[in-house]
Formats: C-alpha cells, structure tokens, sequence
C-alpha cells in the first residue's frame, strides 16, 4: 500500500514536471533539452533554504521564484537564437548547472549531495507522512494543471500557438514574440521548479546525479509519448513512463543479469521516443485542431 | 613561461581531437540543416569497437581493430540516417531533434549493455614522456597529432580536390540547386554520413587511447563538438577545424586559471558567449564549405 503511494507521489511530480515542459515544447515550440536544470535549482534552492532552517513551505516558494528567475536569465540569450540552437543552448545550460552543483562544494558538498531535506512540520517523517505528501502533490499538481490549462486557452496561450506554427504570423498580428517567449519560459520554468522542490522534499537526499540527461528524456519522452500540446498527454505520458519504470523491477530477474536492466530500460526508453517520432507523431492524445479557427 | 607553452601544446593535441568531432557535425548541419545530437555516440561506439576488436576474442593489433571499427560506426552513421532521419526529413524539421536526442540515449545505453557502465582503457604501459627542448609529449599524443593531421589533410584534398568534394559543397551550399544539376543526393547524403562517422569514430578511439573509455565520453565531447561549430559558424567545415583547435587551447589554458574541476565549463560558457554575441560564428567570416 505504502509502495503505492510512493509511486502515484513520484507520478504526480513527474505530471507537474511534464505539463511544465508542455507548456514550452507543445505549446510554443521551444525544444527546451534543459528542462531537468530548473527542476534541479527549485531542489538545490528548497533543499539549502529548508536545512539552514527556513520553513518548508516559504523554502519551496523561493525555489519556485528561483527556478522561474534562472530561467527568465537563460531565456534572454537563448531566445536570440531558433530551433536547433535553442536545444544546444538549454542542453549546455543544464549541464553547466550540473557541473557547478558537483565543483561548488562549499554550497552544495559536490558530488556528496545534500541529505536529510526535512518536509513540511505538518507532514509526519517516514511512510506515515506519505497519505498527507500525497495530497500535498496531488493538490499543487492539480493546481498546475488547471493554471496551465487556463494559460493555454487565454489569448497569450492562443498566440504561443500562432508562434509554434509561424512566428512571423505573430508578428505580423502585433505579438511581441520575444516576450511571450520569455513569459512561457519563465512559468515553465517556475512550475519545473515546483516539482524539484516537491520532489526534493519527498525523497530527502538530492545529488547532481538526479538532474543528469537521463532526467530530460524522461520528461520529454513524458510529452511526447503523452501528447504535444494537449492538456492531458503530459499527465498521461508521466504516469504511463513512471508505471514502467516501477514496474520493471518486479521482473523476476536473476540476480546476475541486474547489471542489464538499466541499459536496457534506457534503451527502451530512447527507442520508445524515436519509434514515437516515427510512427505516431501526435502521442497517445492527440492535438485538436480545429480548422479555420 | 614554459608551463603556459606546455599547456598550450596539449591544447592544440586535444583541440586536434575536437576537431574531428566537430567536422563530420558540421557537415551533417551543412547539408541536412538539423543539428544531429547523437553525433556524439558515434564517438563512444567507435572507441568502444575497436577495444573490441583488440580484446580477446579478436586480440587484434590496434591499427588493424581501428579499421573494422570505423567501418561498423559508419554503419551505424548511415543506418541512422536511413531509418530515422531521412523518413523525419519531410516532415517538421524540429522532430529530427526528438529523433535524435533519442536516438542518443538508446545508442548510448546499447553501449552500456554490451559494455557495462565501468571506465575502461586499452590496457598500454604507463609511458614516460619523450622530451623535446623541455616539453614533454607522450608517443600517443604523437599519435593523435599526427592521425588528425593525417584525416584533415584527406578531408582537404578531398572537398577541394575531388569531384566528389565539389559536389558535396554545392549541396552544403544549396541542396535544392545542387540537386537540380544532377548531383546524386543519396550519394551526397551516404558520403557525409560516413565521413561524419569515420571522423567521429576516429577521434574517439584517439581519445580512447589518451584517456580511457565510458558510455558517456561521447556525450561530454559532443558538447565541445557544439561549441566547436558554432564557434566556427554551423556548416562551415574549416571553422569547424579551427574551432575545436581553440576550445582546446582555451580549455586546457583554462586548467592554469581555474579549478581542473571547471575544465568542461569553458566551451559551455564560449557556447553561451557565442549566442549572445556573434550567433553566426566568430570565423563566419572565413568562406569555406558554404
């Protein structure tokens, strides 16, 4: 039962970690590959506020203000640049983050990582915490959900999607295109925020380990797999990737082949992605589009 | 003085090395117009084949397991293309990113599986380094030196001298127009993907032989593939060379200043430096395969 609840808490972070990369990747077209760096600075930022003895609960709303700040800073330059270089540019950045957690040992301990991230003093230490974390989660990511979907369907949401299709459509509609960016940057950024934070909190022990590439497939294979661009597709996808990911381990798997399992769970996973590309371009949801709209 | 120029030297040994990552990368967006992130994987599988080939079973000698080696990444090179990216090709051009970015993380953990997670080397005797007027260089970093010089100089001769370089700069230059004059683009597009392959595979069995080998070194050295590209402004082949020749100066320069720690950061923190600053390349002034 315990086990349960620990994976519908991990699917829920990883919902609210989706739908914030939804909001970028499906709605605007921004191919953000750095997405796991601001999920990782809203757990470093609760993670150190929350042990220097700051309350849990104003540690994680600085986490999410610094998430969604880092990311109006990579924004500004990144923006300059379209498409191919975007990726480059979100991907660097998350590797820089990753590299500046292991090296700033005085702040971080490096590649020791931060244990012992209290939870909020409500929430009781330990499996018999879990039921109230899992309102918690369930709370703040029905919470995103409703906000995104509320984002998305206002004119702003609107004008993103003129964006993904044609940017100089937009443009010629009056959109400040730059500044929209920025904006879904931004919030997508606080949001992914919000689930590092949430997520740092539940496990407890952070590392720069957590927020390597393997963390950015796995939330863009969540999107893609799930639906671009639609409400529900990022929620789906989470559940559907984390499900997996849990369910393998109750293989019966002897104990000599355990040095196989990873690999080939990230080999599924990447060739899960590309097959999707391929054969089912829209995700298991798919986009409605309604013609002359 | 002379620590500065010791560095130096193997900033340009290492820089040498970038620069066959960053030719075959360039060359891909040259054509295709899509920045293929498992460039990097062809790295990793082209060290990690020949240490296969040189291991028992095969226990082949090195320059004879480099070659099947290169072979196979080629392979591997023009699979992708064929079943992947050419089918993606049509369609929203940002998909191929997908495509790719997955197809990277599957090539990478293959290479896991087969080879688990565990550094590995070639197993060569710790060798003194030979001395010359004060430096000191070891005989692979001669090797690598002198295989990179040896692959960019048939690069060279080969886009400028050849028929069949001529045509792969008119499709770098124009595709559609280069295919209007006849030039055959699924030879065009078969050769840039083994060059491509063979100088990644190439590169990472240097590197392999330098350091060692680990499922992620293609991963960490595509990145200064990227900021060798774009330093040298993307699609332009010998901005691409000179390029990695700087990040590897600059990088190995940089041990002097900072933290070894930080190494990596300097052609992260040049890729962001680029972006804001000069988007289309510091030697996009230079005409080369354009």
């Amino acid at each position: 039962m315990d086990y349960i609840l620990h994976v519908l808490i991990l699917a829920l972070i990883y919902s609210i970690f989706a739908v914030s990369l939804n909001l970028e990747l499906g709605y605007a077209g921004l191919y953000n590959f750095g997405h796991v760096a601001f999920f990782g600075i809203g757990a470093y930022i609760s993670a150190l506020l929350s042990r220097a003895g700051m309350p849990v609960e104003g540690a994680m709303l600085c986490a999410m203000a610094g998430a969604g700040i880092a990311g109006g800073l990579l924004a500004v330059p990144a923006l300059r640049v379209t498409e191919d270089y975007f990726g480059i540019a979100t991907l660097v950045f998350a590797e820089m983050f990753r590299l500046v957690c292991l090296n700033e040992r005085w702040l971080t301990k490096g590649p020791m990582g931060l244990p012992g991230i209290p939870r909020p003093a409500w929430i009781a230490r330990g499996v018999d915490g879990l039921p109230v974390y899992l309102i918690l989660t369930a709370l703040a990511a029905a919470g995103v959900f409703l906000f995104v979907r509320r984002l998305t369907g206002s004119p702003f949401g609107r004008a993103l999607r003129v964006i993904r299709e044609d940017e100089h459509i937009a443009q010629a509609f009056g959109k400040n295109v730059l500044l929209l960016k920025i904006k879904t940057i931004v919030t997508g950024s606080a949001l992914a925020g919000l689930a590092g934070t949430l997520w740092a909190h539940y496990i407890s022990y952070i590392s720069p380990a957590d927020f390597t590439l393997t963390e950015t497939i796995l939330v863009v294979l969540c999107v893609v797999l799930g639906g671009r661009g639609t409400h529900w597709g990022p929620v789906l996808g989470a559940f559907a990737v984390i499900f997996f990911g849990e369910a393998v381990r109750f293989l019966p798997i002897p104990h000599e082949l355990h040095r196989y399992v990873a690999p080939l769970q990230g080999m599924v996973y990447g060739g899960i992605l590309v097959l999707i590309v391929l054969k089912m371009p829209s995700g298991m949801i798919a986009e409605h589009r309604r013609n002359g709209a | 003085m002379s620590y500065y120029l010791q560095l130096l030297l193997n900033g340009v040994i290492a820089g040498s090395v970038y620069a066959l990552f960053a030719v075959g990368l360039t060359l891909v967006y040259g054509v295709f117009r899509f920045i293929n992130f498992s460039h990097g994987e062809l790295i990793t599988w082209g060290a990690y084949l020949t240490l296969m080939f040189y291991t028992p079973p095969f226990s082949w000698p090195l320059f004879l397991s480099a070659i099947p080696a290169m072979a196979l990444t080629a392979v591997i090179g023009f699979s992708q293309d064929f079943f992947i990216y050419r089918p993606l090709r049509r369609g929203n051009p940002i998909t191929l990113l997908i495509a790719s970015i997955g197809l990277s993380y599957m090539l990478r953990n293959a290479v896991r599986f087969i080879w688990g997670s565990d550094l590995r080397t070639f197993d060569f005797p710790p060798a003194r380094g030979m001395e010359f007027g004060g430096y000191y260089v070891t005989g692979i970093q001669l090797l690598m030196l002198a295989a990179a010089v040896f692959f960019l100089a048939i690069l060279y001769l080969g886009l400028t001298r050849t028929l069949w370089g001529k045509s792969l700069r008119a499709t770098a230059d124009n595709l559609e127009l280069a295919a209007i004059m006849g030039i055959s683009m699924p030879r065009v597009s078969a050769s840039v993907w083994i060059l491509a392959s063979v100088f990644a595979a190439a590169g990472g069995i240097l590197l392999a032989l330098d350091t060692n080998l680990e499922p992620v070194m293609g991963a960490t050295n595509l990145i200064k593939a990227f900021a060798a590209v774009l330093l040298g402004g993307a699609g332009n082949v010998w901005g691409a060379l000179l390029g990695g020749l700087f990040i590897g100066i600059a990088e190995n320069l940089g041990v002097a200043f900072f933290s070894p720690g930080y190494k990596d950061l300097v052609a992260f923190a040049l890729i962001f430096l680029l972006l804001l600053f000069r988007p289309r390349g510091l030697f996009g002034l230079l005409t080369g395969v354009r």
